[in-house]
């Protein structure tokens, strides 16, 4: 498989603390990559490396082919970013900040009005961004990242601060951007939802190590399914079923059944009613994957 | 890849007042030296005649004026990346480090030549108002008003390194007003104070000494200072 990053026992230590250690990330080149962990959990310092703003304390890093250390440049003349707070010069409008790193990378100037449309800024293209809400500014940074047609994308929480359309409507161009584009996009979030709904491979990183690295159908399998019922009778009912061999847990106020297949159900329902039980509910209870990833990260290395 | 930097840099300076500021200071020196001979214009004429003392009296100020430019253009330069963190930004594109660094003090410097020339033109403007003497020193008067610009490198390389590194920016200003109280009593200071050096002041009375100890070490913190700034990893 291509890699568009592989890094390689990825290490950072400020003073004594290790922020990062021995992430060996592995991003195939197309994908979506959703990295999630806490606040705190080194996200933001793993991408900070793979820029080329901090040195690792030790650990390689190759992006697209090159290793970090030798061609820095050339790397990053094909990646674009958005690492945490946007940033942005607030006395200049939104044309004049592109345009100040359309200089640098010197791309036409057609593409800054390509970028803003694409984050729909075109309207406020020419007021100063002091002015802008947060929710433009983020639309902004990512106008920014993507400026020089990267290869691959990184975006450091980009929905931060952005109300609930604002997040769909950049969950959807991030979305379409490897389809259309060819590009590879790294993602952090600290909020699995937010992953969910966009990445196809997720790394989990808790206390500086990557405790999870596989696609997202895996993380799913993980979610288990079970089915609650809530009858009048709630201890008879568990009674009952168990004497006619469906398993079935007493929950406070519902049973529970760990099998959750249709035919159990159908089976377990139908029991119910034939002996005289009243059945009020009968719902399908997720573990969610943020009870996964809560599980995960709250453990450390426990888990899987 | 410096010359797309500069442009940059350049378009990121607009609205700052930078500009004008390099304007103001030059404008400042001579409206010193225009308020100085207005007030007491037979006494300095008769004790000190001539476009030379004309221009040596002026030195004083254009140091002065310099030392707090210099404060203020850094921090305004430093400011600008700082403001929003935009150092992440900036450094994330395809530039090293180095070159950011170098284009921030070739910018600074340029603005500086800028109203050094400005101050020629002042300088020469209102001496041929006052007419101190029949002929114009040219040579002089360029001298006069550049020789203290480069004394005044060293105190622009520390600034510059001073406000790039620092989060926060009470330190640069505090050396900054600091630079100012000493280039003010730069007559009284050993010659080793590099504040000194911009008012070309020293123990031999040869402002050349000043000219060529600011150019040497002004290199030599502006290397320490960039080298410093690419080692330090962007927060």
């Amino acid at each position: 498989m291509e890699y568009a990053v592989q890094t390689n026992n990825l290490t950072k230590r400020f003073n004594k603390e290790i922020a990062v250690s021995g992430v060996n990330l592995q991003i195939p080149k197309g994908e979506i990559y959703g990295f999630l962990g806490p606040n705190g959990a080194g996200k933001t310092t793993t991408i900070r490396m793979l820029l080329g703003l901090m040195k690792p304390s030790s650990g390689s890093i190759r992006i697209l082919g090159k290793l970090l250390n030798k061609e820095k440049i050339a790397i990053l003349r094909s990646v674009g970013s958005l690492v945490e707070n946007p940033s942005y010069y607030p006395h200049l409008t939104a044309v004049e900040n592109m345009e100040a790193l359309r200089k640098i990378l010197g791309v036409p100037k057609t593409r800054i009005d390509e970028v803003l449309a694409l984050v729909r800024l075109t309207g406020a293209a020419n007021k100063k961004v002091r002015g802008f809400s947060l929710g433009m500014k983020q639309r902004l940074g990512i106008a920014a990242a993507l400026l020089n047609n990267p290869e691959l994308l990184i975006l450091d929480e980009p929905t931060n601060g952005l109300d609930p359309s604002g997040i769909i409507e950049i969950r959807n161009l991030i979305k379409r951007l490897p389809a259309e584009c060819g590009m590879t996009i790294l993602i952090s979030s600290h909020l699995l939802s937010e992953i969910d709904q966009m990445a196809t491979i997720v790394g989990i990183i808790s206390k500086g190590e990557l405790i999870f690295q596989d696609s997202i159908d895996v993380l799913r399998k993980h979610a288990q399914q079970q089915i609650v019922l809530r009858a009048d009778r709630n201890r008879e009912a568990q009674q009952l079923l168990l004497t006619k061999g469906i398993k079935a847990e007493l929950q406070e106020e519902s049973v529970l059944l760990p099998e959750s297949s249709d035919q159990h159900v159908a089976q377990a329902v139908q029991e119910l009613v034939q002996n005289g039980f009243k059945v009020y509910r009968a719902e399908e209870e997720k573990r969610s994957l943020e009870d996964i990833f809560l599980d995960m990260t709250a453990g450390g290395e426990r888990a899987l | 890849m410096m010359l797309p930097l500069m442009r940059s840099e350049l378009l990121k300076i607009k609205r700052k007042a930078f500009w004008f500021l390099a304007f103001l200071g030059p404008f400042g020196v001579v409206a010193l030296q225009v308020v100085n001979y207005e007030l007491r214009k037979d006494y300095l004429m008769k004790h000190y005649p001539g476009w030379d003392n004309y221009l040596d009296g002026m030195t004083m100020f254009t140091a002065l004026a310099l030392v707090l430019g210099i404060a203020v253009l850094t921090s305004f330069t430093a400011s600008i990346e700082n403001e929003t963190n935009a150092w992440k930004q900036l450094l994330a594109l395809p530039v090293s480090k180095w070159q950011v660094y170098l284009t921030k003090f070739t910018l600074l410097a340029g603005l500086f030549v800028f109203s050094t020339v400005l101050l020629v033109l002042f300088a020469w403007v209102y001496g041929i108002i006052l007419d101190p003497g029949p002929v114009i020193p040219y040579g002089k008067l360029i001298s006069q008003s550049f020789y203290p610009l480069i004394g005044a490198l060293p105190v622009l390389a520390l600034q510059l390194w001073i406000a790039t590194v620092s989060k926060n920016q009470t330190i640069p200003i505090m050396t900054g007003v600091f630079g100012v109280i000493l280039t003010f009593v730069a007559p009284l200071l050993p010659d080793w104070v590099i504040w000194k050096w911009p008012s070309l002041y020293n123990n031999w009375d040869q402002p050349l000494v000043n000219v060529l100890l600011g150019a040497g070490l002004g290199l030599l913190l502006y290397l320490v200072g960039m080298i410093d700034f690419s080692r330090r990893d962007v927060k």
